[in-house]
């Protein structure tokens, strides 16, 4: 939707103001790092690479670490082991502010006793830029983030996405050579999130600048990365393009995070099948190792099931959710084990809360794990 | 409005009455105006009795007076200089003290408080004889030591209304949004933290110049000749001269920190953030100075007065 028109249509959009040249990206590596705070280890081995110009999406449960990584990447953090390089130099001991990066917070740091143009013109302050290029060039900035008509205003005198606009604005003045972005939409309204997660990428993909964007909305890393990185207490699960992680996850968690699976108890079959809901599929690429009768759980996309109206079907519908060309429905099957399937909206005549239906496998299973010890 | 009527007063219906808020209004003017008195009343008459001259006239002889005086404009400057020096130091060192304990170590907040209010426990007495104790005569005679002691005794109030403006800042966002940008730790502190602290700074500032401009005990035993232990030696001699002086002052005084209010007020109207509790360091501050420059200056002749004649 407007995401995709948005990223489609990033070269052809506005272009860059005046003083703001493209540039070329760097490299960024975090490599083995660790981070313990007390008994949490916030960063357990933590290794990402970030290509040139790449914008690498970081996502995971609240408390995994994301927030951990990125202040690590800016200096923000020290390590207790591992090394940080960026450009293909080590930085793991350089400050923060010698690190040349530009920052954008979730909460509104925007300085208040500043104005937007003045706090966009703070980093140049710093490199001691001449008063009138400094102008120059924030006015460019803020006239790229649209908000040249309120460089005079006060923080508190801008709404939140204004804020954060701004505070964009003021990441990008000091040219940085990787930009950190920590989840800068989560306190905005889901319209403003989805105009400003557009520019973002737009502003971005103009600039060539390497990213990292830190977040724990998948619908929000799934259509912004080039890469999508999953995290969990502390590790990277997964990194890899949006449709790699979302069609072959290399783990359950990975699985059960991004996008929507259901758990269902299966048997192993003989010549790498599965025996599920009655069927028996194929078992995924790569995940033949599981020996014959040996009972697993599978997890299945939506998508992946079929469901009929049948009086004497075993899983009764608990819930229904009409999705225009598409519906999803909630299933009780005896386990008990409830799943949710995807079918097509010309079957909500049929199927309706309480009815009972049938319920198949119709496809290969995303993954194939060890059952869950204790019974849901 | 409810909270000022009296409780005898409350109908057993809950919501006031018309005549209670009548009452309410009433009570309020009251108290106002006894507050008032309060504090008018000593400075009107001290006013009078500093003016009045023969046979029910008026005249500013004792006013002018005092400015003929060369010892006397000789320990004002002394004064001058020594809050002007204990506000210096207080900025430079309770700042930094404040910032650095509310970001690396918030879990001390409450000890520092504590710590912080130790000058109002111990009476000045026991920290003049301890002074002498541990100090050399020269260095007991430096009107620097003087000032490091002012520094000391007015920071119940200077450290809380420092502390009270960084508590309300998000430090954490800001000094990380400074970093970020290329600040150094020192440019961090001078160009994002202090200007977002002006009015807790400047709270402090006045709070700690009102402390030490009027405080009498301690000079006076460390034999220093500051402003009002000259006042309290000409008092002993001319009366009349040493309360136009302390009027003199008060009214100054007075007049600079409502000055110094009005600008705080139109500070926070104009830049800062709005909602921001800054005017929470700012307000207590305020108050805190009041406070101060009332219990200080104003005794000056009549208070300390009682107070000297008890130490031997
Ligand atoms: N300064 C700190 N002191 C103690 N523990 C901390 C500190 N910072 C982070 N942690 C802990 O480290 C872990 C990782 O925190 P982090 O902020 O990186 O998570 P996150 O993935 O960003 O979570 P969220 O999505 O909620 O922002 C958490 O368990 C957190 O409690
Ligand atoms: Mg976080």
């Amino acid at each position: 939707m407007a995401t995709a028109s948005g990223v489609l249509e990033a070269g052809s959009a506005r272009p860059v103001g005046g003083g703001v040249p493209p540039r070329a990206g760097v490299r960024v590596e975090l490599d083995q790092c660790e981070r313990r705070f007390g008994e949490v280890a916030a960063l357990d081995g933590f290794s990402l690479a970030i290509e040139p110009g790449e914008l690498v999406a970081l996502l995971g449960p609240s408390g995994c670490g994301k927030t951990t990584a990125l202040r690590a990447l800016a200096g923000l953090e020290q390590l207790d082991s591992g090394e940080v390089r960026i450009g293909g130099s080590d930085v793991t001991a350089v400050p923060p502010n010698r690190r040349g990066l530009g920052m954008v917070f979730q909460a509104y740091s925007l300085f208040p006793n500043m104005t937007a143009l003045e706090n966009v013109g703070f980093g140049l302050r710093l490199r001691k830029l001449v008063a009138s290029e400094r102008r120059r060039r924030a006015h460019d900035l803020l006239d790229l983030v649209g908000l040249g008509a309120q460089s005079g205003r006060f923080p508190h005198e801008l709404s939140g996405g204004q804020q954060q606009r701004v505070a964009l604005a003021r990441a990008l003045a000091v040219e940085p050579r990787v930009l950190l972005l920590d989840e800068p939409l989560s306190a905005l309204d889901a319209k403003v999130r989805a105009q400003l997660r557009d520019e973002i990428r737009r502003i971005q993909l103009e600039m060539g600048i390497t990213t990292l964007f830190v977040t724990h909305d998948q619908e929000e890393a799934l259509s912004m990365a080039d890469r999508v990185g999953v995290m969990a207490s502390g590790r990277l699960q997964q990194v890899g393009s949006p449709d790699e992680v979302y069609e072959r996850p290399v783990n359950a968690f990975v699985a059960e995070f991004v996008g929507s699976v259901s758990r269902v108890p299966a048997t192993v079959g003989a010549g790498a099948t599965v025996e599920v809901l009655g069927r028996s599929v194929p078992l995924p690429a790569g995940q033949a190792a599981f020996a014959p009768g040996s009972r697993v759980d599978v997890l299945l996309r939506p998508e992946s099931f079929a469901v009929h109206a049948d009086r004497d079907g075993l899983g009764l519908v608990v819930r229904r959710a009409f999705l225009g060309p598409v519906m999803h429905a909630v299933v009780a099957l005896p386990g008990p084990v409830e799943i949710v399937a995807t079918l097509p909206s010309s079957a909500a005549g049929e199927v309706v809360v309480g009815s009972a239906v049938r319920v198949e496998a119709t496809g290969s299973p995303l993954f194939v794990t060890e059952p869950r010890p204790e019974a849901r | 409005m409810a909270a000022l009527t009296l409780p005898g007063r409350r109908t057993t219906r809950g919501a006031p009455t018309r005549a209670e808020f009548r009452v309410g209004g009433w009570a309020r003017s009251i108290v106002l105006l006894c507050t008032a008195m309060y504090f008018l009343v000593p400075v009107v008459a001290s006013a009078r009795y500093a003016l009045e001259g023969a046979h029910g006239t008026y005249t500013l002889a004792a006013v002018t007076a005092l400015f003929h005086d060369p010892v006397l404009l000789q320990s004002l400057l002394t004064s001058v200089e020594i809050s002007l020096g204990a506000a210096g130091i207080t900025l430079v060192l309770l700042t930094p003290t404040s910032v650095w304990v509310n970001l690396r170590m918030p879990r001390l907040r409450r000890a520092m408080e504590s710590l912080t209010l130790l000058p109002l426990v111990v009476p000045v007495v026991v920290v003049v004889l301890g002074i002498y104790g541990a100090f050399p005569t020269a260095v007991v005679a430096s009107p620097v030591l003087l000032a490091l002691e002012y520094v000391v005794l007015a920071m119940p109030y200077s450290y809380r209304a420092i502390d009270g403006g960084v508590q309300a800042l998000d430090l954490h966002t800001l000094v990380d949004a400074g970093r970020s940008l290329g600040a150094s730790w020192p440019e961090t502190f001078r160009r994002v933290l202090v200007p977002n602290l002006r009015t807790s700074l400047l709270s402090a500032a006045f709070i700690t110049i009102a402390y030490s401009l009027g405080e009498f005990a301690m000079a006076n035993l460390l034999s220093f000749t500051t402003f009002p232990t000259e006042l309290f030696q000409i008092g002993t001699e001319q009366v009349d001269e040493a309360t136009a002086v302390s009027v003199f002052a008060l009214v100054l005084t007075f007049a600079v920190l409502l000055g110094l209010s009005l600008l705080g007020g139109r500070r926070r109207a104009g830049g800062l953030r709005r909602g921001a509790t800054l005017s929470v360091g700012g307000g207590d501050g305020i108050a805190a100075e009041v406070d101060a420059v009332l219990g200080h200056v104003d005794p000056g002749v009549p208070g300390i007065v009682h107070e000297t004649r008890e130490v031997p």
